[in-house]
């Protein structure tokens, strides 16, 4: 395989030369991300009404499926869970307006999303982890996790407004100088854009990082990474908290985004849908899932409307296909086309 | 004293079925290390062959050995087609199995549609255990789940087959050497787990609302039955699994909400897992 | 609470798009190439000419997909009958169907898609509280209406805006009106020692409330009250505590398949001879599912059932059966009939398709063509006044049609008035 293109997610390039780095700048994994954050921005040139306010929303499950790939295509932990995360963040920023108020509440909302978030992550990763608890075991604990949410959503009514769900409003962020106002779609439209960019990059930055390159050697063999001396599960549970903490943030936002947040959207079948856009996607690569992400979305909106049964019996059909025999996903598959061509050819 | 009986009863009911349920989960998990997240979707399909077969005038005995066969060739077909590629990647398995469910959840759909069915209770009735009453049929069930793990355990310890089984989980490429078809084995194993769930799923069909999604009611709870129960520990591992998580719903839900009782116990499984990751009767 | 919308200014906007776009981006921003205005406010309808556009959004995979057909098909009925009729102010109607998933989050999507893509005038449906509650925000903001048609916890102003709302219509029953009706009925049948087991969540709890409120006026009371969480197989506990607890009544206020399960399982305990069954849940398409040996002679209350004997329904079922055999008609279905013949009323009277118009017109209007008798849209909280019927299921029904009879009716009920800050609702 092509060893000079730095994105590869195994981090098993050579220390690049310098034409080597262009060419990691290059790669048709950078210039895939740079056609989709550069088509999201336009956008709302184009189109009015529905497709700029429904976006957003699919944006922030592209995040939470970036959060899932950290931890399964890097990490090798496959969570049942996400929703969790994203429901508590979601009901964090709701609370926070509801029973504290003022103009610095949706950044406490935020603040306390992402709080929440990462300690209930790495509290449960460490928990878990520190007891090599892994692979399936971990699904089972991810599964029950967002069993538990669903359920004590649901009963928690004095705290979360119960079945029925509770009303957030669109925020309206202080930046200093000026204030940005989430009620216009189009102000949603582009934090919430903003919001998908910098976690792309941080998810990206983690992956060229020294420990994105442990976390890759851990998935590839854990005990391996242990004789060497690094404390895995200290590893694991920083990119479980990691990605808690995103998921709990991108959930506070769509809460206020969509207006409405119920116990459903921790639940098991949310949680499952982001391992089936992740798997579909492409696991390998933080693009894919991002792309599976809003693109399932996008199709289950449109299709659901027309084909419902087939629908979802395509998707269960493609997440086995995706799963067992096309690992790489749909955008992994393309991303790899051009170095297996090459290598076929050498 | 009245009181303390019917709890027992129940406890003991509860966890006969779940263990029931849990069962074919169990094999499969314990024999070939294959998490059956399908496990739920072939619950629903027993239930439902079950049931169009009593619409057909089949006497319900008979439609619960039909769902059970039936079941147990899906789980087979299932089997040849995909899991047998994945064996060595446990973790695959899981995934795909949870295709399974999509795709099955979804025929199911497609074949009987979303109304909700039912079957007839077979044994209406009740009978009494010294001053506690107990529906007839839940007693029935209670005794084939307890004879089905009774079974299941002395095909595994008492026959040659058990054996050979036994010794191929223990070290696969001895049993190779001693002449143990390996893929047969492990096809057999899958489709009589598979078979064993489309049974559970036809019997407990009179009980429940039959409807696609009955699976996803016994997902989490069995999943957890069968490992905190134990790896390697078919048999008794499902029973004390099935009796923490179900008896231990009945008993907590006396002193507390039950929203409180499935939330403790799920913790409780957890924990279990954390300081006990084989399960309480598993061995390495 | 609606903000004023916008919130919008040129310097916000370029701070996020820098910080979206990146400064590579910008100069294209400020040549004057600017994003295209979105509309918050929604499209605006079909206008006055060309068909009248309802979005109906039903729970037509999911959970609650058995009620899902009946839901959609009792409004596409109606919307049928007009059309043959000539329309309404001449124009024609359509109907886009919206599946929800059963899922509020989905309904909140589907209402936007609904109301700007689709340029609906109004919507109708939503089937859980949840869903309405998911639906009131984006009706709210777009000032369209919604016409709900479930049974209901009521209304009080802490859940304002699914409910309390000047632009949510609703057409099913609150508690008040379900099951205050019959309570001296069932006490002096079978006594008022009520054992309560209800889904957790806000309209059991809220109907149980009010329940116990008119039991202990009436002499009766509770001997135990139990929350289900959603998705529990097993009952054996409970069964056990309601066996000891002495009841008379056992009032069920479970919802999907809990109360299925939780029925077959009282009935194969062999309880049904030692206690009286009341549900407020589960109408024709539950009990359907339940089956006839574990529902025989328990009692159900609601405004519709299909087996009520007024002239209305009857003409009603014959419309049913030849427009949709394969569905189970039940009062969810029938209010969104309803809702759409009175909403044609109030697009003839208001003479325009506007949510004002719509909205003082239905506001007050009596509709008597309704499967279960008169229906009269309260003006100042928008409840329905509806009648109320008790229902027991006959021993060995086969289907609907010999399901159920009547033993006690009450012609026409006013619900409570609703908890809300400002009565009448109204669009000012």
């Amino acid at each position: 395989m092509d060893t000079e293109v730095g994105t590869r997610p195994d981090g098993q390039e050579a220390r690049p030369t310098r034409a080597g780095r262009l060419r990691a700048l290059l790669s048709a994994e950078n210039v895939i991300a740079v056609v989709l954050f550069v088509a999201l921005f336009y956008v709302p040139y184009f189109l009015v009404g529905f497709p700029v306010y429904v976006l957003p929303q699919y944006m922030l499950f592209g995040v939470l499926a970036l959060t899932l790939c950290l931890l399964w295509g890097f990490g090798g932990m496959v969570s049942f869970g996400q929703a969790a995360f994203f429901a508590i963040g979601a009901y964090a920023l709701g609370v926070t307006l509801r029973d504290v108020g003022g103009p610095t509440a949706p950044w406490l909302g935020l603040l306390l999303a992402l709080g929440l978030g990462v300690v209930l992550a790495a509290v449960i990763g460490w928990f878990l982890f520190s007891a090599d608890v892994r692979d399936s075991y971990f699904v089972l604990v991810t599964l029950a996790l967002s069993t538990i949410t669903q359920v004590l959503a649901n009963s928690e009514s004095q705290l979360t407004g119960g079945f029925n769900g509770m009303f957030v409003e669109r925020v309206t962020l202080p930046f200093g100088v000026v204030d940005v106002s989430l009620a216009g779609d189009l102000a949603a439209y582009y934090v919430i854009f903003a919001f998908t960019l910098l976690c792309y990059l941080l998810f990206r930055y983690i992956q060229w990082s020294a420990f994105g390159r442990v976390l890759v050697s851990i998935r590839e063999n854990e005990d391996r990474s242990r004789a060497l001396g690094y404390n895995t599960a200290l590893y694991k549970t920083v990119a479980f908290a990691v990605s808690g903490g995103v998921a709990a943030v991108a959930g506070a936002l769509y809460a206020t985004d969509a207006g409405f947040v119920s116990p459903t959207l921790g639940g098991v079948l949310f949680s499952t849908s982001v391992v089936v856009w992740v798997a579909i996607g492409g696991r390998h690569y933080f693009i894919g899932a991002l792309i599976g992400g809003i693109g399932i979305s996008i199709l289950s909106q449109t299709l659901n409307a027309r084909i419902p049964e087939y629908w979802q019996l395509l998707l269960g059909l493609l997440f086995v296909v995706a799963v067992g025999f096309f690992r790489r996903g749909i955008v992994g598959t393309i991303l790899e086309l051009p170095g297996r061509m090459r290598s076929r050819r050498g | 004293m009245d009181r303390v009986l019917s709890v027992l009863l129940d406890v003991v009911t509860s966890t006969l079925v779940l263990a029931l349920v849990s069962l074919g989960l169990a094999v499969v998990f314990g024999l070939v290390r294959v998490i059956n997240m399908g496990h739920g979707a072939m619950l629903a399909l027993g239930a439902y062959v079950a049931w169009t077969c009593v619409n057909r005038g089949i006497p319900f005995p008979v439609a619960v050995l039909v769902a059970t066969v039936a079941v147990g060739i899906v789980g087979l077909v299932f089997e040849v087609l995909v899991i047998r590629h994945f064996y060595e990647q446990p973790f695959e398995t899981l995934l795909i199995s949870w295709g399974f469910y999509l795709v099955v959840t979804e025929l199911i759909k497609l074949v009987w549609g979303t109304d909700l069915r039912s079957l007839p209770n077979p044994l209406p009735g009740t009978l009494s255990v010294g001053g506690a009453g107990i529906g007839n049929y839940v007693a029935v069930i209670s005794l084939i789940s307890a004879a089905l793990l009774t079974a299941t355990a002395l095909v595994l310890y008492r026959t040659d087959l058990g054996v050979k089984v036994r010794a191929m989980i223990q070290n696969r490429d001895m049993a190779l050497m001693l002449g143990v078809n390996a893929p047969r084995m492990y096809r057999s194993v899958f489709a009589v787990g598979a078979a064993l769930a489309g049974l559970a799923g036809a019997l407990i069909a009179p009980m429940f609302s039959i409807e696609p999604d009955m699976g996803t009611l016994w997902l989490v709870r069995s999943f957890f039955a069968v490992i905190v129960g134990g790896l390697g520990a078919i048999v008794g591992g499902t029973l004390v699994g099935s009796g923490l998580i179900g008896g231990a719903t009945v008993v907590f839900a006396l002193f507390s909400k039950q929203v409180f009782a499935q939330t403790v116990v799920f913790a409780l499984a957890v924990i279990a897992l954390r300081f006990r990751p084989v399960g309480i009767l598993g061995r390495r | 609470m609606p903000r004023p919308l916008g919130g919008f200014d040129r310097r916000a906007f370029l701070t996020a798009s820098l910080l979206g776009g990146g400064a590579v981006l910008a100069p294209s921003l400020l040549s004057g190439c600017a994003p295209q205005s979105a509309d918050n406010g929604g499209g605006g309808g079909g206008g006055q000419d060309g068909p009248i556009r309802v979005g109906v959004i039903s729970p037509l995979s999911g959970a609650w997909t058995v009620y899902g057909k009946a839901h959609s098909a009792g409004f596409q009925m109606a919307v049928d009958e007009l059309n043959a009729a000539g329309g309404t102010l001449g124009r024609q109607w359509e109907v886009v169907i919206a599946d929800s998933r059963t899922e509020p989050q989905v309904v909140t999507e589907q209402a936007n898609r609904l109301i700007r893509e689709e340029q609906v005038d109004f919507l109708a449906g939503t089937f859980s509280s949840a869903e309405r509650n998911a639906a009131a925000p984006v009706v709210t903001q777009a000032d369209k209406l919604l016409l709900y048609p479930t049974f209901y916890e009521g209304q009080s102003q802490e859940f304002y805006p699914g409910v309390c709302n000047p632009n949510v219509f609703m057409f099913g029953p609150e508690p008040s009106e379900q099951v205050w009706p019959h309570l001296e009925y069932m006490i002096r049948e079978h006594g008022g020692r009520f054992f309560m087991v209800g889904s957790d969540y806000v309209w059991p709890r809220e109907t149980n409330r009010l329940t116990k409120q008119r039991l202990e006026e009436l002499g009766g009371s509770v001997v135990g009250e139990v929350y289900i969480p959603f998705n529990t197989p097993q009952y054996g506990s409970l069964l056990g505590d309601i066996g000891r607890s002495g009841a008379d009544v056992v009032f069920l206020s479970l919802t999907g398949s809990d109360t299925v399960n939780f029925r077959r399982q009282f009935a194969a305990a062999g309880m049904k001879q030692d206690f009286t069954v009341w549900t407020v849940d589960d109408e024709e398409a539950a009990t359907s599912g339940v089956g006839p040996e574990a529902t025989e002679g328990d009692y159900v209350s609601f405004d519709y059932f299909w087996s009520i004997d007024t002239p209305n329904n009857q003409k009603f079922r014959e419309k049913v059966r030849s427009a949709y055999p394969d569905v189970i008609m039940n009062t969810v279905g029938v209010a969104m009939y309803n809702a759409a013949h009175m909403a044609a009323r109030a697009i003839e009277e208001a003479g325009e398709v506007s949510t004002d118009g719509i909205r003082s017109a239905l506001a007050g209007m009596t509709f008597d063509q309704a499967p279960q008798g008169t229906l009269t849209m309260r003006a100042e909280d928008h409840q329905a006044t509806l009648p109320s019927y008790l229902v027991r299921a006959r021993p060995g029904w086969t289907s609907p049609d010999d399901m159920f009879e009547v033993v006690n009716q009450v012609e026409s009920v006013e619900p409570e008035t609703a908890q809300c800050d400002d009565l009448p609702l109204s669009g000012a």
